[in-house]
């Protein structure tokens, strides 16, 4: 073998820097099949195995069965009538509206699960107390929560009755249109912030403290730390929580507004996820499923587009 | 983004070559009869009485199969029909699944097969048949009758100063009844959960025959239904009216039917209720708590040329879901009417039964007087309805009590859910 006579001889000739600019003169070896290649596939192929049967293929099944009618036309395929027919319901209407208002919803608990992790993070008194206190919901059933706060927001309940010892109007939360969603969430904020807040804390555990150190030095106060040294640093788990709690709060509510609302008052507090049991409830699966199938699409969309914008908002120009 | 198009695509080629398969299977792939398994699903016992009676249901059918062995199958309530409709898709469904009358049962009939012929030898036994009916065939015997009886609580009626024995016979007077025990005491004069839209329900099949013409009740179950008629139009301006009017507890639309707005009579807290003649909310239940003040009135006349009927109707049933079971599962729906079991469960548990030779044996006097009216009954109004229409119905129930929809709007809405 020659020794190369330049630099640009040295580079060419080397297969790794330059990859996928691989000159053509050097033949692409050849990876033998031995034990070494092959094990990590076989380790990954149990769990691949697993997604593809119980994940992939029931999701294309609830597809393919949303192109099919319901009752006499069970398993007779009807293109997108299921779609169509869904766009103009009234319920699904309500539920795709709802949907956004649920999203005006999710920076407020990423918010208050924000604030309060750098509040135990600095080390408030009592933070080991708060710790717990705050995580407490979590593990709460919906079904209980639901049933304690109908009975805390019911018409003749204790919030309106203290209410009405200090002379403000009473207000029926969970029968009024206006009401009755925005409450349903509010309660879900309470009941589920803390594992938004347990995710904060693991990423406050990650931050640099070198970073902390150099902002006091520099007389950084407390909002310019949080917008310049932690936001930046959290990004990630930012982003993170931004994600996992949109999609627990569209996909994690039934049972709530089970307990509290049912959908009603008329179909003010109806989200997709509730429309897919009323509907499949109603002997309509493949309707269900075309529900369903729109639930999938906006919890993609929405959690892409999060992560775009996000990444671009947590990064510190 | 690009990174997404390869997956995306060959989704969606999936997607079309299953849909290209067609769909799930219509029909329940049971085991075959030569097995000698019999599924039946149902949501389960609510009491002693309730387990004694399908023991007695199970011997009878062991008497005629004594090689079948019948796995029960007893579901939630809350999600029977989603549970029920799942197992139907994926072709794991029971032979045999109870079902409410009405609209739960006439929305599967597609699911269902017949057993006109099979049980036209029982047909006069028994009553209520027509919430087991759709187009001309039968899909189940009724086992009770269920139906919305007015109860009141005479102690409530004493207070504001009525007469407990003479209840409100006309709509002006359970106005001036309502007005009087509003200002008299400090309880509501009806209960009512309308959290899940039940209440409008319940107030058009309760009050209905006391608004509608015998003409236009039957037209109404027929299916002939003109919902911007003028009695039509009556019975959502009633209830709109009667809720702006204060008569029932605050906040009816956050509370449930089952069992807040019945806690609230049970507890004395309203004084008259639209309740149930079996399974809950019934006056053996009522009169546990209330004894000899519960009282029973029928629907009230609103308008002229009408004819006062107890609104009751066949309740549950079995239907058959695997035709290749056909016959065992003709013989145990034979066997859940069988006249002894029904006897033994209607003293037990107080079920007002669908076999109109058995008599109630019970000393309290509410039951008697619903019996008594059982001859002049007419089916209920609701239950006629198409889940969709009912559905509607709920929703525009709950919007009209907090006055966000018109009764003309409401009326128009639920003409064109019918078609």
């Amino acid at each position: 073998m020659t020794a190369p006579t330049s630099t640009r001889a040295v580079v060419l000739s080397d297969p790794s820097p330059g990859w996928p600019r691989r000159t053509p003169k050097v033949p692409r070896r050849k990876r033998k099949i031995t034990s070494e290649t092959v094990t990590p596939y076989l380790l990954v192929l149990p769990v691949l195995l697993i997604l593809l049967v119980f994940r992939i293929y029931p999701l294309l099944l609830g597809i393919n069965f949303s192109f099919t009618g319901d009752q006499e036309l069970n398993g007779v395929f009807v293109g997108f009538d299921n779609y169509l027919f869904l766009l103009q319901d009234e319920r699904f209407q309500a539920s795709a509206r709802n949907v956004l208002v649920v999203l005006l919803f999710v920076p407020l608990e990423v918010l208050v699960a924000g604030l309060l992790a750098t509040f135990i993070f600095i080390k408030v008194p009592g933070h080991k107390f708060y710790r717990s206190v705050y995580f407490l919901p979590v593990v709460l059933s919906p079904i209980i929560i639901g049933a304690i706060f109908n009975i805390v927001l019911g018409a003749n309940g204790p919030l309106n009755a203290m209410a009405e010892s200090v002379g403000l109007p009473t207000v029926d939360y969970l029968g009024q249109t206006m009401t009755a969603l925005p409450s349903v969430l509010t309660v879900h904020i309470w009941a589920t912030f803390g594992m938004a807040l347990v995710i904060f804390l693991a990423g406050f555990s990650t931050l640099d403290q070198q970073l902390l150190d150099a902002a006091k030095i520099d007389g950084a106060n407390f909002p310019q730390t949080i917008w310049h040294v932690i936001i930046p640093g959290l990004s990630q788990t930012i982003q993170f929580v931004f994600v996992t709690t949109t999609i627990g709060m569209l996909t994690g509510l039934f049972g709530l507004l089970y307990t509290m609302t049912a959908g009603g008052p008329g179909a003010a507090s109806y989200l997709p996820e509730f429309l897919i049991w009323k509907l499949n409830g109603e002997a309509r699966p493949a309707l269900a499923s075309a529900a369903s199938v729109f639930l999938l699409l906006i919890v993609l969309v929405i959690g892409l587009i999060q992560i775009r914008v996000l990444r671009r908002a947590t990064k510190e120009s | 983004m690009k990174r997404f198009v390869a997956p995306v695509a060959i989704g969606v080629g999936a997607v079309l070559a299953l849909s290209a398969c067609g769909g799930a299977a219509s029909t329940p792939t049971g085991e075959s009869a030569e097995d000698g398994t019999l599924v039946v699903w149902n949501w389960g016992n609510s009491d002693d009485a309730a387990s004694a009676y399908q023991d007695e249901v199970l011997a009878v059918f062991a008497e005629q199969h004594p090689d079948v062995e019948v796995e029960i199958v007893s579901q939630p309530f809350d999600q029977y029909y989603t549970l029920l409709g799942s197992a139907i898709e994926a072709g794991t469904g029971p032979d045999l699944a109870l079902f409410n009358g009405g609209t739960q049962l006439k929305s599967r009939t597609n699911q269902l097969t017949p057993v006109t012929d099979e049980l036209a030898d029982i047909y006069d036994q028994l009553a209520g048949w027509p919430a087991f009916e759709d187009g001309g065939e039968i899909y189940s015997a009724p086992m009770f009758l269920q139906g919305f009886p007015i109860y009141y609580n005479k102690a409530i009626f004493a207070e504001a100063g009525l007469d407990p024995e003479n209840p409100p016979t006309t709509w002006d007077e359970l106005a001036d009844a309502c007005d009087t025990i509003a200002s008299s005491t400090d309880v509501s004069c009806f209960a009512l959960g309308n959290k899940e839209g039940l209440g409008i329900e319940f107030f058009m099949s309760g009050f209905g025959s006391g608004i509608f013409t015998p003409e236009e009740y039957d037209a109404w179950i027929d299916g002939e239904r003109d919902w911007e008629s003028e009695h039509s139009k009556q019975v959502l301006q009633l209830w709109a009216d009667t809720a702006a009017d204060g008569w029932y507890n605050d906040g009816a639309n956050s509370t449930a039917m089952f069992n807040d707005s019945f806690d609230l009579f049970s507890g004395g807290s309203a004084a008259m209720v639209i309740g149930l003649s079996s399974g809950i909310a019934h006056w053996k239940q009522f009169d546990d708590f209330l004894g000899d003040d519960l009282g029973f009135m029928m629907p009230v006349t609103v308008n002229d040329g009408t004819t006062l009927a107890l609104p009751i109707e066949g309740g549950i049933g079995y239907g058959v879901l695997n035709e290749d079971k056909l016959d065992l599962g003709v013989d145990w729906i034979k066997a859940t009417v069988d006249r002894d079991a029904l006897a033994n469960y209607s003293i037990a548990g107080g079920q007002i039964v669908s076999d109109t030779t058995i008599e109630l044996d019970t000393d309290i006097q509410s039951a008697q007087d619903i019996v008594a009216e059982l001859p002049g009954s007419k089916p209920l109004l609701h239950t006629a309805l198409g889940g969709d229409t009912l559905d509607l119905l709920h929703r525009l129930g709950q919007q009209m009590l907090v006055g966000e929809v018109t009764v003309d709007d409401a009326a128009s809405q639920l003409a064109a859910s019918e078609g």
